[in-house]
Parts: C-alpha cells; structure tokens; sequence
C-alpha cells in the first residue's frame, strides 16, 4: 500500500487502527483495500488530515465508512482534529488492494 | 475534540423511506402470485390467454418484478450515473400509483372483467411509470457523467413505458374497438416490449455493472456492451415492425437470432468478468445471479421452438406457457432472489447502523437474513421450476401441482427473510 505521510511512526497507528475499518460488502479492511491516500499529521494545530477514496464514487456504505474511519483515529489520537477528506483522483482500482487484501480475497 | 469531515464528494444514498416499501411490496406480490398458482396450476394445461393466467402472469411481471426493479433502481441508480436521484417524492408517488394499480389489474383479470376497474389500473400503472420515468430523465441530466449503464436504464424505461401504454390501450380495446384487430392479437407484441426492452435490457444494463463490482473484477468492454444495447434495441424494433407490417412468419428469425446473439455476448462478458474476478470466493446471491444469466437459455430455447413451428405448423400453447413461466417465475425470479440479498441487507443496514459506525461492534449486513434460510429457498425453487415446466410440457396437473408447492414453499422462504431483514432492530455490542 502506498499511503503519503510526514510522520511514519503515528502514520503506523493509525493504520493499525484503520484496519479495524470494513467494507462490510468486501469483508476487507479500508486499509488493504487501498482506499487511504494520505495521513498527515500538524503537531501544531493537533489536526490529522487524512485523504481517502470509495471503491464507488456513489458506495452504498460510503457515509458509514468515513464517519468510521474517521472515529476510528479519533480513538487513538484523542486530543487531535481529525479532517477527513474524499478523493476520486486517482479513482480507486483493484491494483491498489495489497498483497495481503489479494491474498484473502484469493481464498 | 471536533471531528471535522469535508466529503463533499459524498452524495447522500436515497432513502430508505423510498427504497423499502418497494421490496416488501414486491415479496407479498410474490407469495400472492405463488398461491395464486398454487390455487390456479390445472389453467397452465389450456390456452395462455386464460383469467387466472393473464393475472399470475402480471402479478408476477408488476407486482414482482417491476416493483422491485423500480425499488433497487432508485438505490442503484445513483451508482451507475455517479450523480444523486433527482426527487424522493416523484420516487413515493410512483410507487403508490403503482402500489394501488397493480391489483386493480391483476384482479380485473383474474374475475375476466376487463372494465372500468381494469381500465384505472392502467391509468395508474401508467402515471407511475411516467413518474418514475421523469425521475430517472432529469437525475440523467444533472449527472456529469455519461455513461453505457445509464443508457440501457433508460431505454429500458422507455421501453416500459411503452409496454404499458399498449396495455392501457388493449385493456379499452376489450370495451371499445379502438384498435383494427382484438387484444388477443397484440399480447405477443405488448409482452415482448416488456420482457426484451423493459426486463432483459434493464437486467443487463445493471448487471454490467453490478457483477464486475460485485466480484471485483478488472473487466470492462464498453464497446461489447454497445453491440449488446444495439442489437437488443434493433431486434426488438425490427419485431415490432414485423409484426405489424409483414404476415411472414419466417422473418421472425430476425429478431430472435439478434436477441440471442446479444444474449451471448451478454453471457460472454459475465464469464470474462467472473474469470478476471479478483476476489475469489463467491457467495451463493451471486451464484444464484449468475445461474440466472444461465436460466435465459431456457425461454430462448422455448422462444426458436415457437417461430420454428409458428412457420412449419402453427402456434404451438405448450411451448408458448413453457416461455412465459420461464420468463417470469425462471430468469427474472432467479436474478431478483440473488439481487435482493446483495442490496437489501446494506440498504437496512445503513439504516439502523449508519449513526453507530466506529462507536462499537456492529453485525455485518450478510448477517442480517439467514444464509440457510437462502439456501433451502434456492433448493425449493430450482425444484418447483423444474417441476413445474415439466408439467406444462407434459400437460400433467399432479406435476404442476407438486411444482406449485415447492415454489409457495420458496415463496414463503423469501418472503421470512425478507421481513427478517426489513424489521431488523439494532443489535451492538
């Protein structure tokens, strides 16, 4: 997974945590889906910006997986805001699915 | 801490409210059509324009199918077009239109008093299509995006539309002669523009769609699916102008072979997309759904049977029932079972767990309906069918009375899982 980040070690836990994150139609992390673009972090302003793509630009799930994700960082960094951002450029494909997310779904 | 969210790209889903009584309408139209089959097996050994036939046959046609394709539709439309369903309330009044029409049809058929009662049923059914057919129009318009999906929908809607304006016309041409010859005459006409423009069109605009997302696939062919909607629309078109302008039975070949070579590569395309599926394990709504894509060869062998000896000898009643309950209680009825159970779930879901995403362990949508339950359906159905056609093919009430439980039987068994998910109530841990 190729996931933009100016902080690699916070970058860690909040994917750990983003992948407790489902598309309960896939059965397959957000993570491993390849739908997190990028997560950075303002140690300044205490805000998390985090940019993420839908497998469909108009997913049934879509509202229930950002509102998710975005609960799901919020767990682990209590004390910052976080600022969740939809993209569809680059639009999501089955290639951005890591090698882990193939594996399972290739069960 | 605030939580902020900028997801303007996140376009609301359709409500709920406008996509759920669609589907428990349809499912009680469903158990109603079986028992009414049940009730009614020994008319499928006569002539198919029979009171008992005609109103299974639009139960099933309105009261199933089209009520649940115009529910998922309002849900799925969104999907195809990528832009946002134009008015929930054009969405409500089509259905109440449709709601109430429906069985004042079905019934005027069924007491074979094909009056007033009739007549205002197809008024209703009519403004409920233009309704819908408006809210599709203009949710088309605004989108940004054009695309192959959303032309065969509304084509197909056009289609429906047409099909029952015919039906409007046949139910006053039963009182008043306003059409050269009797309604009898145009039933292959007003069926086929609803069967091939309205159902096979709309199933395959969508399911081009929905089973390469479904089975995350890398497949896509935009010009196959052209070739496809080209050769559907010019057999269907060229049929009708046969039928009203040429007593040659043989050109009816025409039509066929450009419907069942579209119907060829519609099948072709579904195996690229399940061979170039990235997620391996399908589950059994999707297994149902492409064994439907399976069952069309059925009517399609019914359908050359036909022409082939509407040239030779005649019309031959068997092989023209054995067509229509193939339609109808085959194909359609299968792709529905699998469809529903891969919308429905998250449609509910979304409803009762949308606010408790993130805030603790929810069930999974799969979980809201029992897969055993599905399963037995599945058995019950695939031997009610089998049965059931069995019997029209050897004219033997014992069989088709046998074929009649089983599929009340899976009537039933839908309609329990149906009902589970839409009264689910929320469950956290």
């Amino acid at each position: 997974m190729n996931v933009t980040t100016n902080s690699n070690i916070k970058c860690s836990l909040a994917l750990a945590e983003l992948q407790n994150v489902m598309d309960p139609e896939i059965g397959l992390n957000v993570v491993d889906l390849g739908l997190i673009y990028r997560i950075y972090f303002d140690e300044a302003e205490h805000t998390i910006s985090v940019r993420m793509t839908l497998t469909t630009q108009f997913c049934p799930m879509g509202e229930s997986m950002t509102d998710a994700a975005t609960q799901a960082l919020q767990q682990v960094f209590p004390d910052d805001k976080v600022q969740l951002t939809l993209t569809f450029d680059p639009a999501w494909n089955s290639e951005m699915i890591s090698e882990e997310g193939k594996k399972y779904l290739n069960k | 801490m605030i939580v902020a969210n900028n997801n303007s790209l996140l376009t609301k889903n359709t409500s709920y409210k406008v996509v759920l009584p669609f589907y428990g309408y349809a499912a009680l139209s469903f158990l109603a059509a079986t028992l009414l089959l049940f009730t009614s097996s020994s008319a499928f050994t006569q002539h198919y324009f029979h009171p008992q036939t005609l109103a299974i046959t639009h139960l099933m046609a309105l009261g199933w199918g089209t009520m649940i394709i115009l529910g998922a539709s309002h849900q799925l439309v969104p999907v195809l077009i990528e832009g946002k369903l134009f008015s929930n309330v054009l969405a409500h009044v089509s259905f109440s239109l449709a709601a109430i029409g429906i069985p004042l049809l079905v019934y005027s058929f069924y007491v074979f008093n094909i009056g007033e009662l009739a007549q205002c049923g197809a008024i209703l059914i009519n403004a409920a299509i233009v309704s819908y057919l408006i809210n599709l129009a203009i949710s088309i318009a605004k989108s940004k995006n054009e695309n192959v999906h959303a032309v065969f929908v509304f084509t197909a809607a056009l289609w429906l539309l047409l099909t029952t304006l015919v039906g409007l016309l046949l139910t006053y041409n039963f009182t008043l002669t306003i059409l050269p010859k009797d309604s009898l005459y145009y039933l292959s006409l007003h069926a086929h523009m609803g069967i091939i423009g309205w159902f096979l069109l709309l199933v395959m605009g969508v399911g081009s769609r929905l089973i390469p997302l479904f089975l995350i696939s890398k497949y896509n062919n935009r010009k196959l699916l052209w070739w496809i909607y080209s050769l559907i629309n010019g057999g269907l078109l060229s049929f009708i102008f046969i039928f009203l302008y040429s007593n040659q039975t043989f050109y009816f070949f025409f039509p066929v072979i450009a419907i069942t070579t579209a119907l060829i590569l519609f099948g072709h395309y579904c195996l690229q997309a399940y061979r170039q599926r990235i997620r391996k394990q399908v589950d059994d709504q999707m297994k149902i759904s492409l064994l439907s894509v399976l069952m069309i060869a059925v009517p399609v062998i019914a359908l050359i049977g036909i022409v082939a000896l509407l040239v030779v000898s005649g019309q031959n009643i068997k092989l023209v029932l054995l067509y229509g309950f193939s339609v109808f209680f085959g194909w359609i009825t299968a792709i529905i079972f699998g469809m529903t159970f891969k919308t429905l779930p998250f449609i509910v879901w979304n409803k009762v767990y949308h606010h408790k995403s993130g805030l603790g362990k929810t069930p999974n949508p799969k979980d809201l309906f029992s897969n055993k339950l599905f399963i037995g359906m599945g058995i019950a159905y695939l031997t009610g069918f089998i049965l059931f056609a069995a019997g029209i093919l050897i004219s033997n009430t014992l069989i088709l009375k046998s074929g009649t439980i089983f599929l009340l039987f899976t009537a039933a068994l839908y309609n329990l899982n149906v009902f589970k998910i839409l009264l689910h109530k929320p469950q956290t841990a």
